[in-house]
């Protein structure tokens, strides 16, 4: 009888099944995560570890002997050659020059281009093509315009009375127009980015200040400047780390010269593994650089949650 | 003298005309609403007031002087923004001193101008949080203070207590009214509600499509609208309109003569159940609304349309039946050019 039926079920305690909605959904997770995290694991820990592996040991790439030296490879970047801290001292300077004045003209091209009106879209686009040119094309074109006096810059120059100098041969003008050509190359992401961030501020501030008497000048500096500072903060610290990791710019426009005038970290790494197969001496040039990567990182971290509480 | 004054203002945004020749008369510590459906021009005209819009014709006069081209904060207007627009980086005490800051007022005087304000609306307890450490009203009342602050001849709200729930609506709505009579400033003030427009306003302003409808007390739009626009706008629920021939005979026999093509509006609280000999109208009951005070009946009439009554006491009557619906004919309101608006809506 059904009676019966139903009280020997309810008698018997149902067993819990193994797979219960938590470890089902645990499961999934793993699964859905394992290509990222095997890739991740494969591609980045894993070469980390053989750098810093390598770093500690003496190897010359020719001669396939290497010999472990501990940390003589650090010692010697940070104590015993001089040419590490030049190198360090030129990627200081490029940073330093890119940074202010990338995010000078990116603010003021997206304040310039923020409202939709007659040829803004021209214009963003003019300004964003650099970034995504080949930077090989870029700086074929850019070597041809900055020729001693045959160069169209020169040329130009002298059209109003300036005589130019050897742009890429002198050290000092060298980093300088490194600087500027890659300006040029990277400013229209970060005037995307301001755009994006200056459309976000709602109308109604800037009306309300209007209204209440600030000029141009006054509302920008009180109160879109302030409202911008959580992309400034980050476009300070990615345009920092990629000016940090600079290398094909260099590659292609200087190789490093003249007189090592424009030699930065990541060239000079690239030097010292592949053209002077220096492996671990490279390796420990490229755990010293991941450090100031991460450190700048770590950074940015905490000023956003500073910034944000 | 007259504190405001719009002359056939007009505004167009390219080829579209959003104010179409706007005129009015606001008295020197007046409180005007404007009404309107959604997309009449509201804001539009109360932002060419404050100088967020330019004028497209017409003048514009605060003061006693044409404001066309002045600049915005040369108005001496001060605005209350739907959206509060209070500076998030700023502390309450900032924003309502920014005005007086980028003015170049001395510190000294910007804090006792902060403060008199503070303490008129109670901030005096939140000067030193930012806005997003208070709620919606205390939001309200900072971007009212820093209207204060200012120290305008006229203030400008656009929607003020639309972001809020319904009970703090009904307070600062009081708020907002008490203020006024301290200050006795004028104020036009913009919404959609029309019971915040009815308890607020000394005049209200009804706008349609650009146009003022009709301009009076509120007493004056819900007694004698000027038209059947204003009558269905103003008053809750809406007035019903009928065909003037389905109660003409009653209505002349009660002394209301109807004439011939007229509509006539009943509002729905003015509406009676009688007995059959006194009614003026006669229906079926489709539904009702009980809401606790009284119930909505929805009466269908012969003709098919649904007449809205509002039936005091707790012995409405069942759905499916025959009701007897009178009215003092006092109250009735013959509209004699309107036919053709509503055949066309
Ligand atoms: N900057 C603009 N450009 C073009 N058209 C506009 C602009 N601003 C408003 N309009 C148009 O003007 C008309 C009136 O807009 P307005 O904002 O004044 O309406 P409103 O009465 O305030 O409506 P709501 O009750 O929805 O706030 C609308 O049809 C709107 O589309
Ligand atoms: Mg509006």
């Amino acid at each position: 009888m059904a009676v019966t039926d139903t009280t020997e079920t309810t008698a018997r305690k149902p067993r819990a099944p193994w797979l219960t909605l938590r470890r089902r959904e645990a499961i999934e997770g793993w699964l859905f995560v394992s290509p990222t995290l095997i890739g991740f694991l494969i591609f980045f820990l894993g070469p980390l570890i053989a750098v810093v592996f390598y770093s500690l040991t003496e190897w010359n790439l020719l001669s396939q002997k290497s010999t472990y030296v501990g940390l003589a490879n650090y010692t010697d970047a940070l104590r015993d050659n001089p040419d590490f801290w030049h190198v360090i001292r030129n990627s200081v300077i490029f940073a330093a020059g890119l940074v202010p004045l990338n995010m000078a003209l990116a603010l003021g091209l997206a304040v310039a281009l923020c409202r939709p009106g007659k040829g803004v879209v021209f214009f963003r686009t003019v300004f964003f093509a650099p970034v995504i040119t080949s930077a090989v094309a870029w700086a074929i074109v850019w070597k041809f315009l900055l020729q001693g006096e045959a160069g169209a810059v020169n040329q130009m120059l002298a059209g109003i009375g300036i005589d130019g100098p050897n742009w890429l041969r002198e050290p000092n003008w060298a980093m300088f127009a490194v600087i500027v050509t890659r300006v040029i190359k990277m400013v229209g992401l970060n005037m995307i980015l301001y755009i994006a961030a200056l459309q976000a501020v709602p109308r109604d501030y800037e009306e309300a200040a209007r209204l209440e008497g600030a000029n141009s000048w006054q509302i920008f500096r009180m109160v879109t400047w302030p409202l911008l500072a959580p992309t400034t903060l980050i476009i300070m610290v990615i345009t920092t780390i990629g000016s940090f990791k600079v290398f094909d710019h260099i590659y292609l426009m200087t190789g490093g010269g003249p007189e090592n005038g424009t030699l930065v970290l990541a060239y000079y790494i690239y030097e010292q593994a592949f053209e002077f197969f220096n492996i671990g001496y490279a390796a420990a040039l490229a755990i010293i650089m991941f450090v100031i990567v991460l450190a700048l990182t770590v950074v940015q971290l905490l000023l956003r949650q500073k910034g944000s509480s | 003298m007259s504190s405001l004054t719009l002359r056939n203002l007009t505004k167009s945004f390219g080829k579209t005309d959003v104010i179409r020749g706007v005129s009015l008369d606001v008295e020197e510590g007046e409180f005007v609403v404007f009404v309107g459906p959604s997309g009449c021009g509201k804001s539009t005209l109360l932002r060419m007031i404050a100088g967020l819009e330019d004028v497209s014709g017409g003048d514009l006069m605060i003061g006693g002087q044409r404001m066309n081209d002045v600049q915005a904060a040369k108005r001496g207007v001060a605005m209350v923004f739907q959206s509060y627009a209070l500076y998030p980086h700023l502390t309450v005490r900032q924003n309502m001193g920014f005005g007086l800051k980028v003015r170049k007022v001395p510190a000294a005087d910007i804090a006792r101008q902060v403060d008199e304000a503070a303490a008129v609306l109670k901030l005096d307890a939140l000067l030193d949080r930012y806005p997003r450490e208070l709620s919606g009203g205390q939001r309200q009342r900072v971007a009212i203070g820093r209207a204060i602050v200012a120290s305008p001849e006229v203030f400008l709200f656009d929607e003020p207590l639309s972001n809020l729930d319904a009970e703090l609506r009904v307070h600062m709505r009081a708020e907002i009214a008490a203020l006024h009579r301290r200050l006795g400033n004028t104020m036009v003030y913009v919404t959609h509600d029309q019971i915040e427009a009815m308890t607020l306003a000394d005049r209200i302003v009804v706008l349609r499509d650009g146009r003022v409808e009709q301009v009076g007390t509120p007493r004056e739009l819900y007694e004698s609208p000027a038209n059947t626009f204003v009558a269905q706008f103003i008053g809750s629920p809406k007035m019903n309109l009928v065909d003037g021939g389905a109660v003409a005979d009653r209505l002349s026999a009660l002394g209301r003569p109807v004439p011939e093509g007229a509509l006539v509006g009943l509002r729905p609280e003015h509406l009676q159940l009688v007995p059959a000999d006194q009614a003026i109208l006669g229906g079926r009951l489709v539904t009702s609304e009980y809401t606790g005070a009284d119930t909505l009946l929805h009466v269908e009439l012969a003709d098919g349309e649904v007449l809205l009554m509002v039936h005091q006491g707790s012995d409405a009557p069942e759905p499916g039946a025959d009701l007897s619906i009178g009215i003092d004919p006092a109250l009735a309101h013959i509209f004699e050019q309107d036919v053709a608006a509503k055949n066309a809506a």
